[in-house]
């Protein structure tokens, strides 16, 4: 088999899949469903790994899609290592956790199960398409793809009105991000007169610096609104509406880290605009400081594993920031594998509790669920950074080549920062565990005995949860010794940095663990820190009040403006102007069909009396 | 002026038009009061030849023959007209016994 026709056919079988399932799949066997869905991205994955051994590189152009001057829109695919990269995170992670969803879904009816299915692979295959484009017209194609199968996976419950509330929400804010893209690639080719990757980077030495920083800066509105970063976050937590599959697929392990892929993509740009490198740091670890503390008082387990997205997203948004672009992608992997892992674990709980996420309602699974617990503690300890689960090694990597970035005091600051955020991480990662597994059963339980998970949605937890025991292992360069194979897999497309992660740092980690662990200890054991301080705890539980600033600052003048036009413009002009004009036209038609009286009569009288006065006219005229 | 002799006394043409005046306004006068649908068509058929008349007396003084035979012509129209009016009148009546024109009103406004 040719390259060409192996690349297209690893972005082209989630499509199939997609277009199978839509057109015949819920009246065919509901087996028809369980192999379409997730065989389509199990076969994109085996493409994956074939191109991966082939060590296929290169730009790959099927056909010019647009051509009109200068403006040159090819439909090219482009294969590197960071391309291959995401398409493993994708289609490996994406493949467990569709496979998880036959599972999960079984009580859905068969036309809502199949849709299911097509919604999956419809995003897989957009999101692929966000991946593998070589120009920014595809880029964005994907981007708005992936926003719009978010916004249906959303919305899949759509009998739910909070879930279809939840889905627009999620569908305005990327559409906020959309338009930050497609304005950013105005800039660009406004300046740089193409829309490849290959010719915009060639060509950065002839743009103007402050376009250039604008244009970055326009894109990392998008990376921002896709990852669920500040300011456009809010969207993230009210996207937990949707299955839990999708919590994992969509909103932990791929679809929210393309911001963070957009980043590395444009690192030659970024290297260039250095205000909006610097911005994208900033933007990353107030993020992840900012969404750990909301994350300490959610009461819904997945509010708390989103929260804990947003917070890890922003390392990934740290790194990249300050030019550690593999350790941002070193902690993608590692987060995709951690926090689809926790979201799949949660998701058995959640099945066995009948659909209750209140973690305060659980308690004591850790008896009654014994696999499950033994998966999330992977997964908790995974996320809080404890050695030798996958996230210790990318998340100390990313907090070592901060706190040693040399001549960068801001970098200093942001370390602390994330330093902060990685304490607080474990205090509310604690939390959660100890509410939902640790202690006895809650006396609001719903169910008494749950039932095990069958296998189709334990083993692909179990297969996660081995990948995040020994998955930091392929890239130890947190401890300074053994093998960086992340770092070395992509540093042909995104470079080294240029200085060595600091070894005082682990010292320093340590001791936050400690720290963390005595906290936490302290919060459980001595009087609760909500009662000290209740204002503080209103504050997160409103979650610093930015969806009640977002509804007074454009919901409502929104609502008054529309409330407005209807009341003050459309109904007494707009409105008025045509029901009067009916009201003018009847009455003339009423009046003037009174002539039309149907009496022979009349139309006589009328006619020779108008040849009457017509005659006398005539007359006058010829006697005057 | 040309004059026709008539028991020996000259007849001048405005006699012949206040003759066509006095049948065109019985006419008009039958079309407006009379109710019966043949009545009126007969009115109308006055109307018409009321109008031949003035032709033709025109035609006597001017001494040209147009005037005459555009009244021929006329006839003709009017016999055809009589055709035409005459079946619609007779296919109404077959449909329905209607002797009184103001009951043919259904097309008012």
């Amino acid at each position: 088999m040719s390259t060409g026709l192996l690349i297209l056919l690893l972005l082209l079988f989630p499509a199939f899949g997609a277009i199978l399932l839509a057109g015949r799949g819920w009246r065919l066997p509901r087996i028809f469903t369980v192999i379409v869905g997730p065989g389509a991205v199990w076969a994109s994955f085996l493409c994956t790994v074939a191109l991966w051994f082939g060590k296929t590189n290169g730009d790959f152009t099927y056909y010019t899609w647009i051509k009109s001057g200068s403006f040159d829109v090819p439909f090219g695919i482009l294969i590197d290592n960071l391309s291959i990269f995401m398409c493993f995170v994708i289609t490996g992670v994406g493949g467990l956790i569709i496979t998880y969803a036959v599972g999960y879904m079984e009580r859905e009816d068969d036309p809502s199960y199949a849709r299911f299915f097509c919604y999956m692979d419809v995003f897989v295959f957009s999101m692929l398409l966000l991946v593998l484009a070589d120009n920014f017209i595809f880029l964005i194609v994907g981007w708005a793809m992936v926003g719009l199968s978010s916004y249906l996976l959303i919305g899949f419950w759509y009998q739910r009105h909070s879930a279809v509330v939840a889905a627009r929400k999620a569908f305005v804010m990327n559409v906020i991000g959309d338009v930050g893209m497609i304005l950013g690639t105005f800039v660009l080719f406004m300046n740089l007169h193409s829309v490849t990757y290959s010719d915009v980077f060639n060509a950065l030495s002839h743009g103007d610096n402050g376009n250039l920083e604008l244009a970055a800066f326009l894109l990392l509105v998008g990376a921002i609104a896709k990852s669920a970063q500040l300011p456009l976050h809010t969207w993230l937590p009210d996207a937990m509406e949707g299955p839990t599959p999708v919590s994992a697929l969509i909103h932990a392990a791929t679809m929210v880290t393309a911001g963070v892929y957009l980043v590395g993509r444009m690192h030659p740009i970024y290297d260039v605009a250095t205000y909006a490198h610097a911005a994208v740091a900033i933007v990353g670890a107030v993020t992840a400081l900012f969404a750990a503390t909301i994350a300490i008082v959610q009461v819904d387990i997945k509010r708390v594993l989103a929260y804990s997205t947003m917070s890890q997203i922003g390392y990934m948004f740290l790194a990249v920031g300050i030019g550690a672009y593999a350790a941002g992608f070193f902690h993608l992997l590692s987060h995709a594998f951690f926090k689809a892992l926790l979201f799949m674990a949660a998701g058995n709980v959640i099945h066995a509790m009948k659909d209750e996420q209140d973690m305060r309602k659980y308690g004591g699974l850790w008896g009654q669920m014994r696999p499950t617990a033994i998966t999330f503690l992977v997964g908790s300890l995974s996320l809080v950074g404890v050695i030798p689960f996958v996230g210790f090694f990318s998340k100390e990597q990313v907090l070592g080549l901060a706190f040693s970035k040399p001549d960068d005091a801001m970098v200093q600051v942001l370390w602390a920062v994330g330093f902060a955020t990685a304490l607080i991480t474990g205090f509310y990662t604690g939390r959660m565990w100890w509410l939902s597994f640790w202690g006895k059963p809650s006396p609001q339980r719903r169910v008494e005995h749950p039932h095990a998970p069958p296998p189709v949605m334990m083993i692909p937890v179990a297969i996660l949860a081995i990948l995040a025991t020994i998955g930091g292992f392929i890239q130890t360069r947190a401890l300074g010794f053994g093998p960086a194979t992340v770092d070395d897999f992509l540093s042909s497309v995104v470079g080294n940095p240029a200085w060595e992660g600091g070894g005082a740092e682990i010292a320093v980690t340590f001791l936050t663990m400690i720290l963390a662990a005595a906290l936490f200890v302290w919060a459980l054991y001595s009087r609760p820190w909500s009662a000290v301080v209740p204002w503080a705890q209103r504050l997160l539980e409103r979650k610093y009040y930015f969806d009640e600033a977002y509804h007074w600052a454009f919901v409502r003048p929104t609502d008054w403006v529309a409330g407005f036009a209807l009341r003050d413009i459309e109904q007494p002009v707009i409105d008025a102007a045509v029901v009067d004009t009916g009201i003018v036209a009847r009455a003339g038609a009423g009046g003037l069909s009174l002539t039309q009286n149907g009496y022979f009569r009349n139309y006589v009288l009328v006619f020779v009396g108008g040849a009457v006065v017509a005659a006398v006219i005539l007359i006058v005229r010829a006697n005057s | 002026m040309s004059a026709l002799n008539i028991g020996g006394s000259q007849l001048d043409t405005s006699w012949f038009l206040l003759l066509s005046a006095v049948l065109f306004v019985l006419g008009s006068i039958g079309v407006l009061v009379r109710r019966n649908p043949l009545v009126i068509l007969i009115s109308i058929e006055l109307m018409l030849n009321s109008a031949n008349l003035a032709l033709v007396a025109f035609s006597r003084q001017l001494l040209n023959m147009e005037g005459q035979l555009f009244a021929l012509m006329s006839m003709t129209v009017a016999a055809a007209e009589a055709v035409v009016g005459l079946a619609i009148l007779v296919d109404i009546f077959r449909v329905r016994d209607a002797e009184d024109i103001d009951d043919l009103s259904e097309l008012r406004g």
